[in-house]
């Protein structure tokens, strides 16, 4: 069973780590999680994009979710926000494209084109 | 919505749109009562009677920019309840905040699964790492036991110190204290 002292283990080495990796948020992450993002299998997307996160031990990327935006056509809809580069929004998405977004567009820099529905 | 956790979802986005800083989440199966309850309350905004009563009709939604003028989340919820012989309660007050409270007939044929909530709890955690959410899961068995799991984010906030609650190695322990505490207490159906 967790403790909260497993969390006193946690933090010791994420302070460390912190001294050793720039932990400045680069990448956030943003699941439209309206009724309709939601009824289209937002939440599974919003579990990978936390899983692949947390399991790839991205630091400096921070996935968080908001309402709907009006786009309910093309829900589960994310926007990719990194600084001084243009937002990018994707639509129809779903797990396993949100893997590609992790791993092309988030790790590697390169956006999963077919997915994007508009740069600005 | 295919489960009850998709509707924990729109819920708690509900009250998170309502700029809280607090949300409690108390969830739990009564055997003894063949009920299956939600109880989500925030400290946020709130609503008057007006708003409070329609938002109960799908033809009213608060998102004043948006073109189509419909708000399902709280009716379907509502429905869903009131089809399995439960019962669907708001209250809210301005400044004070909204309590939300959804109960189901546990074996009703048509009451939906739970579903997934450990994904919900982890998803609002970490999508919302400003709120502070306080989960309560309880199941009181035939013979009148009861079992019950706690969360409480600042809890671990204050133990974090520094560290962000989305940490990586936060975000796996949160995944594993949460599935192990539905598990103990046995909310899971399937």
């Amino acid at each position: 069973m967790k403790t909260l002292a497993d969390l006193k283990a946690i933090r010791e080495k994420a302070q460390h780590e912190m001294k050793l990796r720039n932990s400045n948020v680069r990448i956030k992450v943003i699941v439209g999680m309206g009724t309709s993002g939601i009824a289209a299998g937002a939440k599974d997307v919003m579990k990978t994009f936390i899983d692949e996160v947390a399991t790839r031990a991205l630091i400096d990327v921070v996935v968080s979710q908001t309402g709907e935006k009006g786009l309910s056509s093309m829900e589960p809809v994310v926007d990719v926000i990194e600084e001084g580069k243009p937002r990018y929004c994707y639509g129809n998405i779903n797990s396993e494209i949100a893997k590609r977004i992790v791993v092309e567009h988030i790790v590697n820099g390169n956006p999963v084109k077919e997915f994007l529905i508009s740069t600005e | 919505m295919q489960d009850l956790s998709l509707h924990l979802t729109d819920i708690i986005e509900n009250s998170a749109r309502a700029n809280c800083d607090l949300i409690s989440i108390v969830i739990g199966i009564d055997e003894t009562q063949n009920k299956l309850s939600f109880e989500i309350i925030d400290n946020g905004v709130g609503m008057d009677e007006e708003t409070l009563s329609s938002a109960q009709n799908p033809f009213y939604t608060s998102k004043f920019e948006r073109q189509k003028k419909i708000g399902l989340g709280i009716p379907l919820f509502k429905e869903n309840a009131e089809r399995c012989n439960g019962s669907f309660l708001m209250e809210s007050s301005i400044g004070k905040g909204t309590r939300l409270y959804a109960e189901f007939e546990h074996n009703h044929i048509d009451r939906m699964p739970l579903g997934s909530i450990e994904d919900t709890f982890l998803s609002s955690i970490i999508g919302h790492s400003d709120i502070n959410f306080f989960i309560k899961l309880f199941h009181i068995s035939q013979n009148k036991k009861e079992k019950v799991f706690i969360l409480d984010t600042r809890e671990i906030k204050s133990e974090l110190g520094d560290i962000p609650i989305t940490w990586p190695d936060v975000v796996i322990y949160l995944k594993d204290t949460l599935n192990e505490g539905i598990k103990k207490i046995e909310l899971e159906e399937f």
